[in-house]
């Protein structure tokens, strides 16, 4: 375990590298202004403060760039987390029934469904989705993460978290407030996901069932419902996470873009208000705080997968 | 399938949700730009006067909105001499400035304070003239520097403000949203602290609001801690920048809005038929126009710019560009005005007669016609390029060639100084209400085109009218003076008017006593909000 620990440490150094690599480049070539540097020592000394966390201060609004960006970031991980749930909710148990009953008709409508969820542009049905509550008579927040009526103070970086430190001033009303604010931009993101996590366990429910140990189940005498809930399930989990572990990184960048229809202070709104106002200096902050998150997240999901798949244990030696 | 049970009730959190609109003690505005500054004094912007001049800062005098009569505001009353070159103003007593977490003031407001404020604009001895750079802006230093001979303290609470002449647009000077008053202790206290820039972003004042924190998408005000006004029923008054004029009408609709700004022309008539909200339009006075270059041939020649005039379809520009965010008009003063001459001739759209005067003074058909107009829109025109296309099709109607020019703001600002252009699509903001304001830049020979005479226009009898209307007292004549100014300016078709643009703001039907002024800004003073009609039983 430990040396499995340590080759992942070792892929992770090397990744995290380039990336300072390339975050060091962007630095240099857009807002660095020390000409009689030489490059390398500039770069030695660029890596120096982004170890300590220093990233520089924006130029718009005169506050640590590392702060902020861990702030709006949460925002965004907020956000992917709700759509995640809600992905799932809906997700998991539509692509089981796909799945167990393959080719037939519950299978074509619930495919042609998620298909449709894949290929619509995401900021599209962002935009559409801004209008369609008044259309629809329902009222809900289409702007934001809470309403500025609300003064909550940074405490943790997580909103629904910080929400909640506020009850005595506002009861529930702010997390509440935070909540509804969510609702909007997560279904849009989870609409994705949706589709996403149909075809993944689909996917691997078709071909759970094709095993030989659920023909001997079946032999045994077992119900269906039986052996989809001791056998089936386990054993398609691990590879629906581990293709959701790649998609980690389009589903942020989706979140970013739907950050921005909807002006949700996150890591995509971020982004685009301050290279629109020309603090490129952000860019190569952001590029490191989502780059290393990707790379840290991918590493704990790892762990995980070996933790809960007995056969991914191969993998500790790298034989696989 | 048992958790989607759970998604539902996340849908249902809808039901918990209160919409800002219930929160009865606070208002959200939802503004289209950010103010440049906390200070009318050196912004001028509509952002920052709606930001500032009535929330946070009074003036000595102000304009009551519907009589247009001058009333006191920090002046309890005011005497003027015989000779009209000194205003004797007497100031209330019980006036407090906001108390904040960065000032806390330890006397009220008295006459240092009033010179304090005009004295930051007239002398560049002034510690805080030349702070946050805006001592070059024309509206900074001028219109006092070129009235006022000096202000004297005659006590405590009494001040005189002695004119360089007799001039009759001292009080609308006063009541202009760059009158206001500001507190020399904080200014002191700034000095002390090394940060005088602070006074135009930390602001403090004596309105009926106080400034409590801004970012860059969010200004809160609280109410006046200590008013000496009646006290407002809003307590926390919140700006909410949203630069996308659909989106601010959506949260409008929400309820994240209680109140937008500017909505865009395309969607007026769409929002006047939404019985949910209010829409409430004010003419501004800004007029958009166009200015024949008077120095360069051969717009030199009236007869030219005439018939110039009537070949271009107004009506088509005010339906295509302006939808109905403006109203026609063939003279450069608004209808509301008090010096506008109803008598004055409307140019008619004629094509074929047009075409006829041109060949009668023998016009070079051949020549193409340079039309020059800013790459930016702005209040004056929703689409400069859209407007200047029209322009260019009726000329090419009957055969005259033009061709459009867009340019960036440094470069029109050396082709307006070189004159090197024929036509340009322009427009005039006032920002006091007497005529004076506005002809002046548009027609002295003193004023260099891009201060506002983009026509180079210079012509003796229009400059001696409207130096002797300034000075003129009897305020019979000075109605006289100006409609005779408005029938040559007509003669010689020196402007063509294109429309006076209105001001749209739209609320919720809760909100009432809401006030605009299109040159000073929206007021907040009165706003009362009461529950939504369908909350009300809820409650």
């Amino acid at each position: 375990m430990f040396n499995y620990l340590l080759r992942r440490i070792y892929l992770l150094s090397i990744t995290a590298f380039i990336l300072t690599l390339l975050a060091f480049t962007i630095e240099h070539w857009t807002v660095h202004t020390q000409i009689d540097d030489n490059t390398f020592s500039h770069y030695f000394s660029y890596l120096n403060s982004i170890i300590k966390g220093d990233f520089g201060v924006s130029i718009i609004d005169n506050q640590p760039i590392f702060n902020t960006g861990l702030v709006a970031f949460s925002s965004t991980l907020e956000l992917c987390f709700f759509a995640f749930i809600i992905a799932i909710i809906i997700g998991m148990p539509l692509g089981i029934f796909a799945g167990l009953d393959r080719n037939n008709g519950v299978d074509y409508t619930i495919m042609t469904i998620a298909l449709i969820g894949l290929a619509l542009p995401v900021f599209w049905v962002a935009i559409i989705f801004t209008i369609l509550p008044h259309a629809l008579g329902i009222t809900l927040p289409i702007d934001g993460n809470i309403s500025p009526i609300y003064e909550i103070p940074v405490v943790t970086g997580l909103l629904l978290i910080d929400s909640l430190l506020v009850t005595e001033r506002y009861q529930l009303d702010a997390f509440l407030n935070h909540l509804t604010h969510l609702i909007l931009p997560s279904t849009v993101l989870a609409l994705f996901l949706t589709s996403e996590i149909i075809r993944l366990t689909r996917h691997a429910i078709t071909m759970v069932m094709k095993s030989n140990y659920i023909k001997a189940a079946h032999t045994k005498g077992l119900t269906r419902w039986q052996i989809v809930y001791r056998h089936v399930l386990k054993n398609a989990l691990p590879p629906i996470i581990h293709q959701i572990r790649l998609q980690l990184s389009t589903i942020i960048s989706f979140a970013m873009a739907i950050e921005i229809v909807f002006s949700y202070q996150g890591a995509g709104m971020w982004l685009f208000a301050s290279i629109h106002q020309g603090d490129y200096l952000v860019l190569s902050a952001a590029l490191l705080i989502i780059s290393g998150f990707i790379l840290i997240s991918s590493i704990i999901i790892d762990f995980i997968l070996v933790l809960i798949s007995p056969s991914k244990r191969k993998s500790l030696y790298a034989d696989q | 399938m048992r958790f989607l049970p759970l998604y539902i009730s996340l849908l249902l959190l809808t039901a918990c949700y209160q919409t800002e609109s219930t929160l009865t003690d606070s208002l959200i505005y939802c503004a289209d730009k950010s103010p440049t500054s906390l200070n009318p004094q050196i912004s001028h912007d509509i952002a920052s006067l709606d930001a500032t001049t009535h929330q946070l800062y009074n003036r000595l005098v102000k304009i009551e909105l519907i009589s247009k009569r001058f009333v006191a505001d920090i002046a309890t009353h005011w005497v003027i001499n015989e000779d009209k070159t000194r205003y004797t103003f007497f100031l209330r007593k019980d006036i407090n400035f906001h108390h904040t977490d960065y000032f806390t003031p330890s006397r009220p407001l008295n006459a240092d304070d009033v010179i304090f404020s005009f004295k930051r604009m007239l002398s560049k001895k002034h510690p805080f003239h030349f702070v946050n750079g805006e001592a070059d802006n024309y509206r900074y230093n001028h219109p006092f520097s070129s009235l006022v001979q000096d202000i004297i303290k005659i006590d405590d609470h009494t001040i005189t403000f002695l004119l360089n002449k007799p001039d009759a647009t001292l009080l609308a000077n006063l009541a202009a949203h760059y009158g206001v008053i500001h507190s020399q202790e904080y200014a002191l206290q700034l000095l002390k602290t090394g940060h005088p820039e602070k006074i135009d972003y930390f602001p403090i004042g004596t309105g009926p609001y106080q400034f409590k924190q801004k970012n860059k998408q969010i200004i809160r005000y609280q109410a006046h801690k200590f008013p000496w006004q009646a006290p407002v029923t809003i307590n926390n008054l919140i700006f909410d920048i949203t630069p996308n004029s659909t989106k601010r009408y959506a949260k409008l609709l929400s309820g994240e809005c209680d109140i937008i700004t500017n909505p865009a022309s395309s969607q007026i008539k769409q929002i006047s038929k939404n019985k949910s909200v209010l829409l409430s339009s004010q003419p501004t006075g800004n007029i958009s126009l166009l200015s024949f270059n008077t120095k360069s041939s051969p717009f030199d020649k009236k007869e030219v710019r005439h018939a110039l005039s009537e070949a271009i379809n107004l009506d088509t520009i005010l339906d295509a560009v302006f939808f109905e965010t403006a109203v026609a008009t063939n003279n450069l003063l608004p209808k509301h005005s008090w010096a506008y001459n109803p008598r004055t001739k409307k140019t008619t759209f004629s094509p074929q007669q047009s075409m006829t005067k041109l060949k009668v003074i023998n016009f070079d058909f051949n020549k193409n016609i340079r039309i020059i107009a800013p790459i930016k829109n702005s209040i004056f025109n929703p689409n400069f390029y859209k407007t200047a296309e029209l322009i260019q099709s009726n000329w090419a109607d009957i055969g005259i060639k033009s061709e459009i020019i867009l340019l960036r703001e440094s470069e029109l600002h050396n082709t307006l100084l070189t004159g090197d252009y024929d036509i340009y699509l322009t427009g005039s903001s006032p920002y006091i209400k007497d005529p004076d304001n506005l002809f002046r830049p548009l027609l002295s020979c003193n004023a260099n085109s891009f201060e506002g005479n983009s026509s180079q226009w210079c012509d003796e009898t229009m400059q001696n009218l409207l130096d002797a209307t300034l000075l003129e007292t009897n305020f019979i004549q000075r109605v006289k003076n100006y409609y005779q100014l408005q029938e040559m300016i007509q003669a010689q078709r020196i402007y063509l008017p294109i429309a006076h643009l209105l001001r749209f703001d739209v609320f919720n039907k809760n909100i009432s006593g809401l006030l605009v002024d299109p040159l000073t800004g929206i007021d907040f003073q009165a706003v009362r909000k009461v529950l939504p009609i369908n909350k009300v039983k809820a409650h």
